[in-house]
C-alpha cells in the first residue's frame, strides 16, 4: 500500500502563512465595524471585527493592537473624533494581514483614520436629519414659545451628575431672589440604554403642565454623547409639547438633540442664566419704564417750571422796567424837590437861627430881670425887718390895743403908749399931740 | 382669596402710564397720581418676579 504523502500540521499552517503573505505583502486600509473590543491587561488590545448586510454579519476577522501601538492609537482617534474606541462604531484601520500557526489569520491595526469614522458618524447624523426634516420633527419645538417668565421647570438628568448640581445652586442661589420650581426626572444619559430611558422621562413630564422640559446631562464622559444623535430621542424631543431646552455639554458638537430642541445651552451655568435672565429681562424693563416715567414726569414738571419762570421773569422785568421809569422820575423830582428844599430849608435854618437867639436873648434877659428883681426883694426885706430898724435907733410905738402905731390920728393926750427898743421897751403917757411932718433924720421931741 | 396678581396687566398699565406721562398734553396735576400708580405697579411687579407661585396655583386648582 503506498504510503499518503502528507506534511503535517505545522507545515500547513506554514505555508499558508507563507501563502497569506505572499499574497498580502504591504498594509491594507480596511473599512471595518467593531464588533467587540477586549483590552486586555496584557496591554495588547483584542477586537473582533465585521461587516454587516442587512443586520446580518457576511464578514468578521480577529483583530489586535500590539500594547505599543494601542495607547497611542486610542487617544489619538478619541482625541481626533471626539468619541470612544469602542464596539459598534465603524472605522478604517491600516492593517497587516498575519497569520498564526497557532491561531490562524488575524489583522494587526497599526493606524486608524479618525476621519472616516467622523465621516461615517456625520453621513448617519446627516440620514437622520434629512428623515425628521422631511417629516417636520425640526420645526415642532421652534414653533412653541418659552414663557415670558418660566416658572415650572422639569429636569431630566441623572442624579448624581455634577452638573445637576451646578445647575441647581446656579438657579435657585440666584442674587436677585426670583423664584422658581424645579422638578428632577431621573434617566440614564450616556450608554445604549440612554435614549429609551430619557423618552421615558419625556412622556412622564408630559404629565404635569411645565413651562420648560430642560435634558441636562450633566457630566460623564464626553466622549459617548451619541445618544443624544439618537433618532427616536429626537423624535420625542421634537413631539414634545412643553419647549425642551438642552444643556448637553460639548462644544465641538451639535448633536441632533439640540437641533430639534426650542433651545439649546453648552453648560449647566448657561442653563440656569437662560432662565434667569428672562427674569433679569424683565426688571430691565421694569427699570426702564421707572425711568421713563420719573423722567418724562420732570421733563415735564421742568417744562412748567421754566414756564412759570419764564412768565415770572417777563413780568419782573417789566416791574423792573416799570420801576426804572418810576425811578428815573423820582430821582428828578427828588432834584427838584432838594433843590427847592435846600433853598427853603436855608432860609428855615436861618430863621430858626434867629428864633433861637431871640428865645436865647429874651430868656437871658428875663432870667437877669428876675435875678435882680430877687435881689431888690432881697434887700427890702431885708431893710424892712423891724429888729434892723430898731438898731438903727428907731423905735416902735403901740397903742391901747398894744398895736403899732403908724399915725397920731388915733392917739389922745393921755393915752398911754408902749415904746419898743431894740434892746427893750418902756411905757410913756401922751402930754401932747403935734400933727406935722418931721424931716429925715431929725426928731424934735421937745 | 386675593386677587392673583397680573404681572402682564400690571405691565401694559405701566406702558400707558408712561405714555401719558411722556404725553406734553397730560396736566401737572394728574403726573403726581401716575407717578404714585406707577410706583405702586413697579413694587408688585419686582416682587411678583421673586415669588413662590405654587401656593396660588394649587388655590385655582381647587
Amino acid at each position: 500500500m503506498a504510503q499518503r504523502e502528507y506534511i503535517d500540521l505545522l507545515e500547513l499552517q506554514k505555508r499558508i502563512k507563507e501563502g497569506i503573505e505572499d499574497a498580502f505583502p504591504g498594509r491594507y486600509w480596511v473599512k471595518a465595524e467593531i464588533a467587540s473590543f477586549s483590552p486586555r491587561a496584557n496591554g495588547h488590545c483584542y477586537l473582533e471585527l465585521s461587516q454587516s448586510r442587512g443586520g446580518l454579519p457576511i464578514a468578521q476577522s480577529r483583530a489586535m493592537i500590539w500594547k505599543w501601538y494601542y495607547p497611542r492609537l486610542k487617544a489619538f482617534f478619541e482625541q481626533a473624533a471626539g468619541q470612544p474606541l469602542q464596539a459598534g462604531i465603524t472605522v478604517l484601520v491600516k492593517v497587516q494581514v498575519a497569520f498564526s500557526e497557532l491561531y490562524g489569520v488575524s489583522l494587526f491595526i497599526e493606524d486608524i483614520d479618525p476621519a472616516f469614522t467622523l465621516g461615517e458618524k456625520a453621513l448617519e447624523r446627516k440620514r437622520t436629519i434629512e428623515f425628521l426634516t422631511r417629516e417636520g420633527y425640526m420645526e415642532m419645538q421652534k414653533e412653541l414659545a418659552l414663557p415670558e417668565l418660566p416658572y415650572r421647570l422639569a429636569v431630566i438628568t441623572s442624579k448624581t451628575a455634577a452638573g445637576y448640581g451646578d445647575f441647581r445652586k446656579h438657579l435657585l442661589e440666584n442674587e436677585e431672589g426670583y423664584a422658581f420650581r424645579l422638578d428632577l426626572f431621573e434617566a440614564l444619559m450616556q450608554g445604549e440604554q440612554a435614549p429609551a430611558s430619557i423618552i421615558s422621562a419625556i412622556l412622564k413630564v408630559q404629565e404635569e403642565p411645565y413651562d420648560a422640559l430642560l435634558i441636562l446631562r450633566g457630566g460623564g464622559s464626553d466622549l459617548d454623547l451619541s445618544c443624544f444623535d439618537d433618532a427616536d430621542l429626537a423624535v420625542a424631543i421634537a413631539s414634545c409639547p412643553v419647549p425642551v431646552v438642552t444643556a448637553i455639554g460639548h462644544d465641538r458638537d451639535v448633536h441632533i438633540a439640540d437641533l430639534v430642541a426650542h433651545t439649546s445651552v453648552k453648560t449647566p451655568t448657561a442653563l440656569a442664566d437662560l432662565f434667569l435672565n428672562a427674569y433679569r429681562a424683565q426688571d430691565e424693563r421694569l427699570d426702564r419704564l421707572a425711568q421713563r416715567i420719573g423722567s418724562a414726569a420732570l421733563r415735564l414738571i421742568g417744562r412748567e417750571e421754566l414756564r412759570l419762570n419764564s412768565s415770572d421773569a417777563a413780568v419782573q422785568r417789566a416791574i423792573r422796567g416799570r420801576l426804572s421809569v418810576l425811578e428815573m422820575l423820582l430821582q428828578r423830582s427828588v432834584g427838584r424837590i432838594s433843590k427847592g428844599l435846600l433853598h427853603k430849608y436855608a432860609d428855615t435854618a436861618r430863621l430858626c437861627d434867629a428864633a433861637i437867639h431871640r428865645v436865647r436873648f429874651a430868656a437871658q434877659a428875663r432870667v437877669s430881670a428876675e435875678v435882680s428883681r430877687v435881689a431888690l426883694k432881697e434887700a427890702l426885706i431885708g431893710a424892712s425887718d423891724p429888729r434892723k430898724i430898731l438898731g438903727l435907733g428907731y423905735v416902735l410905738v403901740t397903742g391901747k390895743d398894744n398895736k403899732v402905731l403908724k399915725t397920731v390920728e388915733k392917739v389922745r393926750v393921755g393915752d398911754r403908749i408902749g415904746v419898743r427898743f431894740n434892746d427893750g421897751s418902756l411905757t410913756a403917757k401922751v402930754d401932747e399931740i403935734y400933727t406935722e411932718r418931721i424931716d429925715n433924720n431929725i426928731v424934735n421931741i421937745a | 382669596m386675593a386677587e392673583k396678581f397680573d404681572y402682564a396687566k400690571a405691565i401694559k398699565e405701566l406702558e400707558e402710564i408712561a405714555a401719558k406721562v411722556e404725553n406734553p398734553e397730560t396736566k401737572l396735576d394728574d403726573i403726581d397720581a401716575l407717578v404714585g400708580r406707577s410706583k405702586e405697579l413697579l413694587k408688585l411687579c419686582r416682587e411678583y418676579l421673586r415669588t413662590v407661585k405654587d401656593k396660588i396655583d394649587s388655590l385655582d386648582k381647587d
